[in-house]
């Protein structure tokens, strides 16, 4: 295998992390919004 | 659980998270072979040892489920499932990213990726499965059940692909760890699994508040509905 | 050992059940010879890509029928509530568990005896008597993989509305085990075994046996219990 450094990647990286934000991001949101609405059902009665 | 513990740790793992993240991306070295591509270890790792701990914590809720038959473990397990499938996917996504900018495939079978694949298509199903039931009742069983012979499978289906892979060049992801990367990675690990306990608990509530409305239907709505069917 | 009376006993009346209603056991199996011949269209018709893919086809086959099979091994106790009976009898859950699989995988055993030599033809193979009873010995084995997890899972999805596509969706991703012995090792009984990786293939197949006919055997009674 030559021996060599892989040049840039940043690009990889950059998705990499900020895919991973965003859907930890949203799902963290969409507990908060089935939170608010369990808690919606259970006070309406 | 005290809930303001379970907040306090959540937080803590976001910070955690933040710094260990700041020290992956800009203080610690490039690798010498693969170069900056190689921060990508720093959240890839952590979300798979993460996974596979919700994945281990839903087997033991499984377990006991059956065992006692009470249901707030069946919403325990609900919380370490869905936290392990969505890191899982995520892994999944880094892990075909990786291979991108090192092998110039988007997936080529690596054999923990490959496992980790179907593994979420395992548990994925288990969720899948408590939607298609109705039954309140048995879908408690019903997941423990999927979970525990889904979470059998994963040795299995380790050592089966890589059999499978063992005549082919072998291409892994990397797991020699240099001295100097080990601390963001560790910060990152325990940052991430903190935030995992703090979501999982709140999936768990969720859930447990679900069953309780679901299971105390008011009889005054029933009367009124056959009421309006007469 | 009054449970293994009990389940030779069940799986003794859904054979003759299945007896009694052979076509669909028939169509079962003409369904199996029609995937293997959509796999003849799909990569054919040079004979050396199917030739090269026969192991792989061969288990598909077996995959994509045990699924149809496996939904009606619960179909018929579902009709008049059937299973409740069952149950209220003294019949174990777990002999019930063990009669059902043992019918299911012999079926699936039953689908050999027509694929293999289908196979054979359509794909060009030529093994050996002993390679064709190397076949048979490792179709058994797949096939009880398929149905000790099939058995409960086909007892959990019978009871839900989509459950058509319920157990291929759970049944596919655990069995992926089972597929990869299976194809590894008909492909060395088919095309010459060099390195002596037969007996390996052959012993993950047969573990992952033990395990899930122990492990399912365990789990039934939960899975089919009212709540």
């Amino acid at each position: 295998m030559p021996e060599g450094v892989i040049a840039g990647g940043w690009s990889y990286v950059i998705a990499a992390y900020g895919i991973t934000t965003t859907v930890l991001v949203l799902y963290v949101v969409s507990l908060f919004k089935r939170s608010s609405a369990a808690r919606e059902v259970s006070d309406g009665r | 659980m005290n809930r303001g513990w379970i907040r306090w740790s959540g937080l803590a793992g976001l910070v955690l998270l933040a710094v260990g993240t700041w020290i992956g991306l800009f203080v610690a070295p490039a690798e010498r072979h693969m170069g900056d591509v190689q921060r990508i270890m720093y959240v890839h790792v952590p979300s798979a040892w993460v996974a596979m701990v919700c994945y281990t914590t839903a087997f033991v809720f499984a377990i006991v489920s059956l065992w006692s038959g009470r249901r707030v473990w069946d919403d325990r397990l609900v919380g370490a499932v869905e936290v392990g499938a969505v890191l899982n996917a995520l892994l999944l996504i880094q892990g075909s990213l990786w291979g991108r900018a090192t092998w110039g495939v988007w997936w080529d079978w690596d054999v923990r990726l490959t496992t980790s694949l179907v593994m979420l298509l395992l548990f994925a199903g288990v969720l899948a499965l408590r939607r298609l039931a109705d039954d309140e009742g048995r879908r408690a069983s019903w997941s423990a059940v999927a979970t525990i012979v889904a979470y059998v499978d994963v040795p299995l289906v380790y050592f089966c692909v890589r059999w499978w892979r063992s005549l082919h060049q072998v291409q892994s992801s990397p797991d020699t760890v240099d001295p100097a990367m080990v601390v963001p990675l560790r910060l990152n690990a325990i940052g991430l699994l903190l935030v995992a306990i703090w979501m999982a608990s709140r999936r768990r509530r969720i859930e447990g508040a679900r069953r309780e409305a679901e299971s105390a239907a008011p009889p005054a709505r029933v009367a009124s509905e056959e009421v309006a069917r007469a | 050992m009054k449970l293994a009376r009990q389940a030779w006993l069940i799986f003794r009346k859904d054979l003759l059940l299945e007896w009694r209603g052979r076509a669909r056991t028939v169509s079962v199996i003409l369904f199996g010879i029609v995937t293997l011949v959509l796999f003849s269209f799909a990569l054919g018709p040079e004979a050396e890509p199917l030739r090269r893919g026969a192991a792989g086809f061969l288990t598909l086959a077996l995959l994509l029928s045990s699924v149809l099979g496996l939904n009606e091994s619960f179909r018929l106790e579902q009709e008049d509530r059937a299973l409740d009976g069952l149950l209220l009898r003294p019949v174990e859950p777990t002999a019930l568990f063990y009669g059902k699989a043992m019918g299911s995988a012999f079926l699936l055993l039953l689908l050999a005896v027509v694929l293999l030599p289908a196979a054979v033809v359509l794909y060009d193979l030529s093994p050996t008597p002993g390679g064709m009873l190397r076949l048979l010995g490792l179709w058994a084995l797949a096939a009880a993989g398929l149905a000790a997890p099939g058995t409960l899972y086909a007892a959990i999805t019978g009871r839900l509305q989509s459950q058509d596509v319920a157990l291929p969706l759970l049944l596919f991703p655990l069995v992926v085990p089972v597929l990869l012995g299976s194809v590894k090792a008909m492909d060395l009984v088919l095309t010459g075994d060099p390195m002596r990786q037969l007996q390996s293939w052959t012993l993950l197949l047969a573990g992952f046996d033990a395990i899930y006919w122990s492990v399912c055997g365990v789990l039934f009674p939960f899975a089919i219990e009212e709540s």
